[in-house]
């Protein structure tokens, strides 16, 4: 089986966030960098495939150079090559412009999967996957925890609201876009990272995928710090005053009930 | 854009019989819009158009209900309701293409939106319309890093603009009541494209204790005493639908399984949310739990170190608070 | 032990008169002397076959790349001290060490002896027996005959009546004692008493002759078992201790760009090798194991005898698994690398590295596969804090309790370290350290970022993990020209000072207690009659040798009293090599056996100096129940005696 796997590059989760100089994106300035965590499983996912299967895992990433580390982390854990979009202004283009540059770097890999995460940690679109499938004309499932192979291509385990799942059956060639959790990811070690150093990158510039950005249709325009802080609320009062104001913070703030 | 100002479409869907929640959440998102840039607002939801459930839907005239109807549309799958959504929208030729933000909609609704070469702008939390809409187009405001920045977009150009709303972002009784027309929708739709063959839903077997993927954790320390006492946390448990949890202490001496126990040694959770009771807040307990989206502690010690990471907190003896909490919690679900 | 009053009074009596004389046979026939040679000839070949092999499988391992010979002045004197002395060997167990030693000593004294006693049997004995240095010389060598010939009956008695269990090898089934011990135990008797016996005969006599081939038939009987047996240290303990790699615990550099750790037998070096054919079975560091003594598979002893094992059926090239057939990756997991092991060897041999070569072999290969160790190295990759929590957690408490950042002006760094920038408890000990320090007019300031050490990655041997936060935190010290880090944290102090060494010149670093117990005497002295237990920490004690300072800043504030394990045999309270992160320990928790120990003292405070052993103790006090003593860091029992504004300040 050989599956693709585009991952992204986010910055860290608990990166300090201070808003740039334009007002369109964070400082980017000492922000630390990691693979997109539902994208880790994705890649988790594939390897087991190919471990369970054989075949090739082959990962995909846009970006500046500095992608370069996450690539060569995926190729560490086990990935057997990469490809690599670099692009310095991937912020010019919005979420199709990026899937089309995506759709021409995997046209001719005749890839039998392509797995995305579900959402990226920063932008959380969620998207990326489900128009790459459109744009490469293949049939997709999002939110899927387990991919299993079958008669003419795969049986996968999809997410559905409160706590039910669905099984659907698709042919291959597919698009998948997985979703956090549901496997356990392994670290990086550093036979895998010895490894990777002889694993191939093929590096590719939008302009050689010929996909210029079109106008993109969707622009960001400027980026706010929330005023929300998180702290704590003590809710005073007798045992039940305190206790119905906490239901009333349940249901109408968290909206859990 | 003169030729398109046929309005707002908003597409609604059905959960356990009746429009979910965040389907009228999302047509009072589509009215915010409406009403700022003057413009109607017409619906449409998959189902046979004799069901009793259109009754239910009203709203600001003059609008039209489509009742979209194919027999391929029975169970969903992502080609049958793209290919069904994109003909409708192209009857319709509405500015706006509005979605509730749900598991469904994110699996068709950026294809859909591709095929119109326009991308989705998802999980929109508010809408700012601005003086003079004819020429400045909304601003549609969404959460970025985990909620940890808002951000500002604005589409552009021509063609439909496809949004997707976060539950709970519009207050759903804002959607007032009004006449309706409805109208009959049937695609034309080939059983041969569509190539994904989905299965029953089923729930997850609750055999196994799974604090992973449980919503509401009720979570019990050592300041239970004793074993005797785990009723009162058990009943809010249930009230509340939660799983129940526990700190080491409670699992070292057997009132509840291992499999219970959350923290550095147990498991790591990340619910909606958590509820602390008894819990003092020591650090192996805190890295399992430290991921929830919404914290609850209750301790008689308001210096418990718990607090610290609790979004809300009650101080008091959980003897009392917890009946207390149990009754009301009872009382708001009816 | 063989009471003194059995040695023949006559045997005194004589030879202090002078009367008694070494007889030795007088001429030899030509057919004794070709005996005599057949003899050692066989001897020396029975001795050969298997020390011959022995050597082969040491000198064919890979050669240890870091080695350097050079200082030799420790060397030369850990070979005076623990070799010639036998320092070490008696110290841990006093009694059996003696004994032990004397043999040793009667062994050095009898080499001339032997020397002369075969070359008497061909005719050219070079010691007159009834010359004056002969005779000085036999008389002192009789008397350490005596010495050795009482000792070994009694480590013979030792070992077959009173057993301790450390000796056996209960994994091994018709292991519980050593028969071959006995039988070289025998051996060493006859030897003593033949050599003894020669005093009380005639010169040149029947029975002269018969005592002499007597000893010499025991000396080559003995010859041949000793590489056959754990004897063999008799040869190598020597060599292992005056080779040691010198540092404590020290984890070896990887070499080049194939080394994974301990994975196959090519990875074993010739130091692992030696080592693992020293071990003399003794079983000093099972004894003191934490492991091994709360239940777990582990023990120290085995994992050495696992690889000698290794080593006799597969051989240093072999490309089987260590973690196999003689040593289980379970057990390798299990180790709090708290150093009681290595510290209590005799025989020099080095567990740590050997343990954490085992981890570093599988962690470093992806083959450790376990749930808590995968989210702690995701974590440690991830957030770099071994806890997975935010870095904003640390810069809120930061803010809150007003810790001045370092710019380089300060005089100290001030390292929080994972406890004391998230835990509750830990942050405690940081807010009264702080006192002190502003107290004393310290000045001192924290990083703005800081990562984990890499400890919790070293001692589980993930060395990716472990060098990236290593060469970051160091670049990160270097940027602010960082000169002196104070840390309260042993875990931290040790990383810092010796195992970042690998990747560049890491600041000078101590540990609170050393500045505490420098500056007592600037504090107010307020000392009550309050009984603190103070608890070791395994990486201030062992690795460090720190003992008396934080024993100090307790005795400034109450009456210090001593748990049953203290200093050097202090016992571990479970945290280290980063198993405060891992799962439930199968067996007994390991910090409720030492928290038992610390309450059976009577003390009402129990005086830590480790954030780790603090978090295992208030976890273990707790689940004792009501009346448990409280637990204080030694910052903050010297907090205590501070003016109550600046606590006051603290407690808001
Ligand atoms: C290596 C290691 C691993 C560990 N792993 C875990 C782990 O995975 N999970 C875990 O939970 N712990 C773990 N621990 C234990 C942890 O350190 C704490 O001991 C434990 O979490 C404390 O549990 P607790 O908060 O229930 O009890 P306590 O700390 O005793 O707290 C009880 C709390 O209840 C409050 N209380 C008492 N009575 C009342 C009342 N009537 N009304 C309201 N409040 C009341 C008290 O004020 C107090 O805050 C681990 C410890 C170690 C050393
Ligand atoms: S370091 Fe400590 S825990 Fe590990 S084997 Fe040695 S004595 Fe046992
Ligand atoms: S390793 Fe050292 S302490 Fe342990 S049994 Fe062998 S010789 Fe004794």
């Amino acid at each position: 089986m050989k599956i693709i796997v585009a991952i992204k590059q986010v910055p860290e989760r608990d990166a300090r966030i201070r808003i740039d100089a334009e007002g369109t994106w964070i400082d980017l300035q000492d922000v630390e960098f990691t693979l997109n965590e539902s994208d880790a499983y994705a890649l988790e996912e594939a390897l087991q495939l190919k471990e369970e299967h054989g075949g090739e895992v082959v990962v995909l990433s846009a970006g500046p150079e500095r992608v370069g580390k996450t690539i060569r982390e995926a190729l560490a854990k086990g990935a057997d090559r990469a490809i690599h979009v670099e692009s310095d202004d991937l912020a010019a283009y919005d979420a199709l412009g990026v899937a089309r540059l995506l759709a021409a770097a995997v046209k001719d890999e005749q890839a039998d999967l392509i797995l995305t995460g579900l959402q990226s940690d920063d932008l959380g679109l969620g998207q990326t996957g489900v128009i790459l499938a459109e744009l490469l004309g293949l049939p997709h499932a999002s939110l899927i925890l387990k991919i299993e192979a079958a008669e003419g291509g795969v049986k996968v385990l999809r997410e559905l609201e409160d706590g039910w799942f669905q099984h659907v059956e698709l042919p291959t060639p597919a698009v998948l876009t997985i979703q956090s959790g549901n496997s356990k990811l392994r670290y990086a070690t550093l036979m895998g990272i010895k490894k990777a150093k002889t694993k191939e990158v093929r590096r590719v510039t939008p302009l050689e995928l010929a996909a210029e950005p079109e106008a993109s249709v969707v622009v960001l325009e400027r980026v706010l710090l929330p005023n929300k802080q998180r702290t704590t609320q003590i809710l005073g009062g007798s045992p039940a005053e305190a206790a119905a104001a906490l239901v009333e913070k349940l249901r109408f703030e968290v909206r859990a009930l | 854009m003169s030729e398109l100002t046929s309005g707002v479409l908003v597409f609604l869907e059905i959960k356990n019989r009746e429009i979910s929640r965040i389907s009228w959440e999302a047509m009072a998102a589509a009215h915010t819009l409406a009403e700022g840039h003057g413009l109607s607002v017409d619906v449409a939801l998959v189902s046979s158009p004799g069901n009793p459930i259109f009754e239910t839907i009203h709203g600001k005239a003059p609008r039209t209900v489509y009742a979209i109807d194919h027999p391929l549309l029975h169970e969903y799958t992502a080609d049958g309701f793209a290919a069904a959504y994109a003909q409708l929208i192209e009857q319709v030729n509405p500015s706006y293409v509005v979605f509730p933000h749900t598991y469904q909609v994110r699996d068709f609704a950026p294809c859909l939106a591709t095929r119109f070469k326009q991308v989705l702008i998802s999980d929109v939390t508010g809408i700012e319309t601005h003086a003079g809409a004819e020429t400045a187009p909304p601003t549609f405001i969404r959460q970025l890093l985990q909620g940890k920045l808002n951000a500002h977009y604005r589409h552009r150009g021509t063609g439909p603009c496809f949004l997707s709303i976060q539950a709970g972002a519009f207050r759903a009784d804002a959607a007032e009541a009004g006449a309706t027309t409805l109208a009959t929708f049937e695609p034309r739709l080939d059983a041969a494209k569509i190539r994904t063959k989905p299965g029953e839903p089923f729930r997850a077997s609750a055999q196994t204790v799974d604090l992973g993927s449980a919503s509401i954790l009720v979570s019990v320390g050592r300041g239970i005493k004793e074993e005797a006492n785990l009723p009162i946390v058990q009943e809010l448990a249930t009230a509340l639908g939660a799983e129940l949890a526990a700190s080491r202490p409670i699992c070292d001496s057997g009132w509840l399984p291992m499999e219970r126990q959350v923290g550095s040694s147990g498991q790591t959770v990340a619910p909606k949310v958590y509820l602390a009771i008894g819990i003092s807040g020591a650090i192996q307990h805190l890295v399992g739990m430290k991921g929830s989206q919404c914290i609850v502690a209750i301790n008689k010690d308001e210096n418990a170190p718990i607090f610290e990471v609790a979004d809300y907190g009650i101080v008091g003896d959980l003897f009392d608070v917890v009946p207390a909490l149990t009754a009301a919690v009872l009382k708001a679900k009816g | 032990m063989v009471p003194v009053d059995v040695i023949p009074s006559r045997l005194l009596c004589m030879s202090l008169a002078g009367a008694g004389v070494l007889s030795e046979p007088g001429h030899f026939s030509w057919l004794e002397k070709l005996l005599l040679l057949l003899l050692i000839v066989l001897s020396g070949t029975l001795f050969w076959k298997r020390f011959g092999v022995v050597v082969g499988k040491i000198l064919g391992a890979r050669r240890d790349a870091g080695f350097r010979l050079f200082p030799i002045g420790k060397r030369v004197w850990d070979f005076f001290w623990e070799v010639l002395c036998q320092a070490k060997v008696i110290r841990e167990r006093p009694l059996p060490g003696l004994a032990h030693a004397f043999v040793f000593w009667s062994f050095l004294a009898f080499a001339l002896v032997t020397l002369n006693h075969v070359a008497v049997g061909f005719g050219i004995g070079f010691l007159d027996a009834a010359g004056a240095f002969g005779r000085v010389y036999f008389w002192i060598a009789g008397l350490f005959a005596l010495a050795c010939a009482v000792s070994i009956a009694g480590l013979f008695v030792r070992r077959f009546v009173v057993r301790p269990v450390w000796l056996a090898r209960p994994a091994l089934p018709g292991h519980e004692v050593s028969y071959e011990s006995g039988i070289i135990a025998g051996l060493i008797f006859v030897l003593m008493a033949t050599y003894l016996a020669a005093f009380f005969v005639g010169e040149a006599s029947m029975a002269a002759r018969l005592l002499w081939w007597s000893h010499t038939l025991a000396l080559l009987v003995f010859l041949p078992l000793v590489p056959h047996t754990k004897h063999l240290h008799l040869i190598l303990s020597p060599v292992t201790i005056f080779l040691s790699r010198g540092g404590f615990s020290e984890i070896p550099a990887l070499d080049g760009d194939e080394d994974f750790g301990l994975v196959t037998g090519k990875d074993l070096t010739q130091l692992v090798a030696l080592q693992a054919f020293s071990c003399v079975e003794c079983g000093r560091c099972t004894e003191h194991c934490p492991a091994a003594n709360t239940g777990k598979s582990l023990n120290p002893k085995e994992i050495v005898l696992g690889v000698r094992s290794y080593l006799n059926e597969f051989g240093p090239t072999a490309e089987e698994l260590l973690l196999g057939k003689y040593n289980a990756q379970e057990s390798a997991f299990q180790c709090t690398t708290c150093g009681a092991c290595e510290f209590q060897c005799p025989v020099g041999i080095e567990h740590l590295p050997i343990i954490v070569g085992l981890r570093r072999g599988a962690v470093n290969t992806g083959a450790w596969e376990d749930s808590h160790g995968t989210k702690l190295f995701l974590a440690m990759e991830r957030n770099s804090n071994a806890l997975g929590l935010s870095a904003m957690e640390r810069e809120k408490f930061v803010q809150k309790a007003e810790l001045p950042i370092f710019d380089g002006t300060q005089e100290y760094c001030l390292w929080l370290g994972c406890m004391g920038g998230y835990d509750p408890k830990g942050r405690e000990i940081i807010r009264s350290f702080v006192e002190v320090m502003q107290y004393l007019g310290t000045s001192y300031g924290v990083m703005r970022k800081e990562k984990c050490t890499g400890d919790p990655a070293r001692r589980l041997g993930n060395d990716l993990v472990f060098q990236e936060l290593a060469e970051s935190n160091l670049e990160a010290m270097q940027q602010q020209k960082v000169k002196k880090i104070i840390s309260i944290c042993p875990h931290c102090v040790r990383t810092i000072q010796e195992d970042w060494k690998a990747f560049g010149a890491p600041p000078e670093v101590e540990h609170h207690s050393e500045f505490l117990a420098r500056h007592q005497a600037r504090l107010p002295q307020q000392k009550t009659d309050e009984k603190i237990a103070y608890h070791d920490p395994c990486y201030l004690g062992r690795y460090r040798d720190v003992y008396d300072e934080p024993r100090a800043v307790i005795s400034a504030a109450g009456t210090l009293v001593e748990a049953e394990r203290n200093r050097e045999r202090s016992f571990c309270c479970g945290a280290g090599g980063g198993l405060a992160f891992l799962g439930e320990e199968t067996g007994q928790r390991v910090s409720h056996v030492r928290a038992q120990e610390l309450v059976a003292t009577g003390a009402t405070t129990i005086g830590a100096a480790c954030p780790f052993c603090n978090t295992m103790f208030r976890d273990a006090l707790a689940a004792t129940g009501e009346g448990a003593p409280q637990l204080l860091d030694i910052a903050q029992i010297a907090a205590r005696s501070l003016p109550s504004a600046v606590t006051v300040a603290r407690i808001q």
